[in-house]
């Protein structure tokens, strides 16, 4: 009984509200906006395309060692082995859009990292298995030829983070 | 294939996958909820706190694919059959 005059009845409307929501549809602002709590969006966007290059130079990297290495194998093991490592390659560097493209989307879309990519190995080994022109050894080396191009940029990440000035 | 291998071949692959994905997991786990925390605190360093993930979860689901040929080469390929 004590707060009923504190209340306000349904059809007088808070007096100040409805003249801030006009003013805002007015003014072309929508009111999710007016939430926003200050996040840079360039900067936001900046370090997305940061994250964008480093994935571009990691697939540049793993081709290029994925040519020398078909190059030299083809060269010192024959048609079909160098076939195989190059299969292997190909196979690693989708293992690694298929991460990188999980790894974008975490916190973003999808709470967790999918485990999709484990499955290119898998085809992989399966494939290799069943058909006679390839072999599995050359085929599983050539899937980790991603590696050298990963340690390659954490390499460069490390002296670029020593020495700023010379980036 | 002897069937005592075959048995063994079956064993070790399930333990070569069980146990090679133990440890990579808890540190994925760990990597991306540390990454997570770090962009909701600095929107700023999204995309240097994603590519050192990418890196780092690469080299982290190695070890479990490494497991993984381990087994699929038992089940598949296996060098003791007979």
């Amino acid at each position: 009984m004590l707060a009923s005059p504190l209340l306000q009845p349904e059809n007088d409307p808070p007096k100040g509200g409805d003249l801030l929501l006009e003013k805002l549809e007015d003014s072309g602002q929508s009111t999710e906006s007016n939430l926003n709590l200050g996040l840079p969006e360039d900067s936001s966007d900046a370090s997305s395309g940061e994250y964008v290059q480093l994935q571009r130079r990691i697939y540049r990297a793993a081709l290029i060692v994925s040519a020398l290495a078909g190059t030299i194998t083809a060269f010192f093991f024959g048609l079909y082995v160098s076939i195989s490592l190059l299969i292997g390659a190909l196979s690693g560097i989708l293992y690694l859009r298929l991460l990188a493209r999980s790894i974008g989307k975490l916190g973003t879309s999808s709470k967790t990292v999918s485990k999709i990519q484990l499955l290119v190995p898998v085809v992989l080994v399966l494939a290799v298995s069943k058909l006679s022109q390839l072999e599995l050894l050359p085929a599983i080396l050539g899937f980790l030829l991603y590696k050298p191009s990963l340690i390659f940029q954490i390499l460069l990440e490390s002296r670029s983070r020593v020495s700023p000035d010379h980036s | 294939m002897d069937s005592i291998t075959t048995a063994a071949s079956v064993v070790a692959a399930g333990l070569a996958v069980g146990l090679g994905a133990i440890g990579p997991g808890i540190g994925q786990g760990s990597a991306a909820q540390g990454a997570v925390e770090g962009i909701a605190r600095q929107p700023e360093a999204e995309g240097k706190i994603r590519g050192t993930l990418l890196l780092s979860f690469a080299f982290m689901e190695s070890l479990t694919i490494y497991g993984l040929v381990v087994a699929l080469v038992l089940l598949f390929a296996n060098p003791f059959a007979g």
